[in-house]
């Protein structure tokens, strides 16, 4: 079981997953690109979920994008101290223009004004002495 | 496989929220004590078990690596064949699917399955929230935690969200659909005593909920209990001996980690059901007319409506609407969740409470559902629904189709 920190959760981190956290840590969005059929893909997987090859390469992808959905969450499951400050928070999943899909918290927009199909950029945020994670804004 | 296998008995122990001064029976007492009530119902003894089938859903108080067989050890029950389900709410729906086919290549004549969870007494940072394995690894525990989006209010949120830009509809209107489903589901609890939160409440309440996660109200989520469950298949042959009741196998359909549209980029408002359903109701030679009793997986009132749509009872977009046009209690004429659905019966667990659709849907074809009885119901639906994948809709869906007659 992962250590319990009294902040958010850190990622355990591996092999297949560092490259995601060192890109963040220099500003950078990394996400595996398939070598037979360009697939681009996010989170980290084992092989294209396409065509199957193993072949990924971890590749920079433009940090915009647009928001697909959002909920403003009012209670973060698990209650990590942390995000209890930080409430209401804007949860959105991102459409990025390069394709893939992800999980992103929206800040420097009040709850009201965000919607579907809003414009938006990545920025990054330290997490840990290895890991940064993406955030977005309005673009 | 239509009418091939049937269920002679089943068994839901009374739930508990782990209150202090509560005795706490343990994930392996809730099992046996299920497993007692099934085989009673069934006029059975655990013996004849042995050399057949023992099905075992994974929980998150599992506490061994090779669970199903510990739990036969507990039990002291020496199977031929041991099933592990671990599709969460989809479970106890899929390993039916797994036993009737065991059952129909003669490999075993019966099949006990069990499920229980006690989630409530498990280590947790919060009410409810299990610091399993499941939560604390993999891309929940990488990918979704540092970003915030760590269970099903939020994940459930996101679908609802994209569901209302998607389709023609007003955020009042699908939350008077929502709100009458989860009436419907309180109103069912009145009637069950092994409910969990049986106090009636109006749709106007269920608006006044405070936000969890916007759109999600707190009267749109599930509450965790400690508790098990279990039923009893076997052949038809067997069947009629033990039982003049049994419920019959009329059809199914399942699919895993369903994509609708393309992989990167699927519509995340459209479920499994839309696939599975229409292979249930083919193989069953049902029409939705002929369906008396829906049992929905209905840990929220948005997957009860998604659900409706997908299995076809209405167009897609237009569940709210057809919520509105109809009666959904046990006396009306779309009975949904007539045990008061986990909504208000409570959730044994994330993985358990998938068996109480089928249960409840055996209960009412076998006429035992007392108060709640929906008069003549011959043949039920029921789901189960399982896991939440990333940034899309759910992992499992299984549709099974039970009838009172082969």
């Amino acid at each position: 079981m992962a250590q319990h920190t009294p902040g958010k959760p850190l990622p355990e981190i591996s092999d297949l997953t560092r490259p995601f956290w060192a890109a963040a840590k220099n500003r950078k969005l990394v996400m595996q690109k398939c070598k037979h059929c360009g697939t681009l893909n996010f989170y980290p997987k084992p092989w294209c979920i396409e065509c199957g090859d193993r072949g990924l390469e971890w590749v920079e992808v433009k940090p915009r994008g647009t928001i697909y959905s959002h909920t403003v969450a009012h209670t973060v499951m698990m209650n990590f101290p942390a995000w209890k400050d930080d409430l209401p928070v804007v949860l959105c999943i991102i459409e990025l223009d390069d394709g893939p899909r992800m999980y992103g918290q929206l800040t420097g927009c009040p709850p009201e004004k965000v919607h579907i199909g809003m414009q938006v950029e990545a920025y990054f945020e330290d997490i840990s002495e290895e890991a940064a994670i993406p955030k977005f804004r309005p673009a | 496989m239509r009418g091939k296998v049937a269920i002679v008995g089943y068994g839901r122990t009374p739930y508990s929220r782990a209150k202090p001064g509560e005795h706490l029976p343990t994930i392996d007492e809730y099992l046996a004590w299920a497993a007692d009530l099934a085989l009673r119902k069934a006029g059975m003894s655990k013996n004849e078990f042995d050399n057949q089938g023992l099905g075992v859903a994974h929980a998150e108080a599992s506490h061994t690596v090779n669970w199903s067989a510990a739990v036969a050890e507990g039990l002291g029950i020496s199977p031929k064949i041991l099933l592990r389900g671990d599709q969460g709410g989809a479970t106890a729906a899929a390993l039916l699917v797994r036993a009737a086919a065991l059952i129909h290549a003669g490999v075993v004549d019966r099949v006990l399955v069990l499920g229980a969870d006690t989630p409530c007494t498990i280590p947790s940072v919060a009410p409810g929230l299990p610091l399993s394995p499941e939560r604390t690894r993999g891309v929940f525990w990488d990918f979704q935690g540092p970003f915030g989006v760590m269970g099903a209010n939020g994940q459930f949120a996101l679908v609802q969200t994209r569901y209302m830009h998607q389709y023609p509809i007003t955020r009042e209107r699908l939350s008077n659909a929502l709100g009458k489903i989860a009436v419907a589901t309180r109103y069912h609890a009145s009637l069950n005593p092994g409910a969990i939160y049986r106090q009636p409440f109006t749709v106007q309440e269920y608006l006044a909920s405070r936000l969890l996660s916007d759109p999600v109200r707190l009267l749109d989520c599930v509450p965790l209990v400690n508790g098990g469950l279990a039923y009893i298949v076997t052949s038809v042959e067997t069947a009629r001996k033990i039982t003049d009741r049994p419920v019959y196998l009329l059809g199914f359909g399942e699919v895993n980690n369903y994509y609708h549209g393309s992989r990167t980029r699927p519509d995340i408002t459209m479920t499994g059901f839309a696939q599975a359903a229409p292979d249930a109701f083919r193989m069953a030679g049902v029409q939705h007319k002929d369906i008396d009793i829906f049992e929905p997986y209905d840990d929220y009132p948005m997957i009860v409506l998604i659900q409706m749509e997908d299995y076809g009872f209405c167009k897609k977009g237009e569940g709210a609407q057809f919520v509105a046009e109809r009666n959904l209690t046990c006396q009306g004429d779309f009975p949904i969740s007539t045990d008061g659905g986990q909504l208000s019966g409570g959730q044994p667990g994330g993985a358990i409470g998938g068996f109480m659709p089928l249960i409840e849907a055996v209960t009412q074809l076998r006429g035992e559902a007392g108060e709640r009885q929906v008069k003549g119901a011959a043949v039920a639906a029921a789901s189960g629904f399982g896991g939440m994948t990333y940034a899309r809709n759910n992992r499992s869906c299984v549709t099974l189709i039970l009838g009172s007659e082969a």
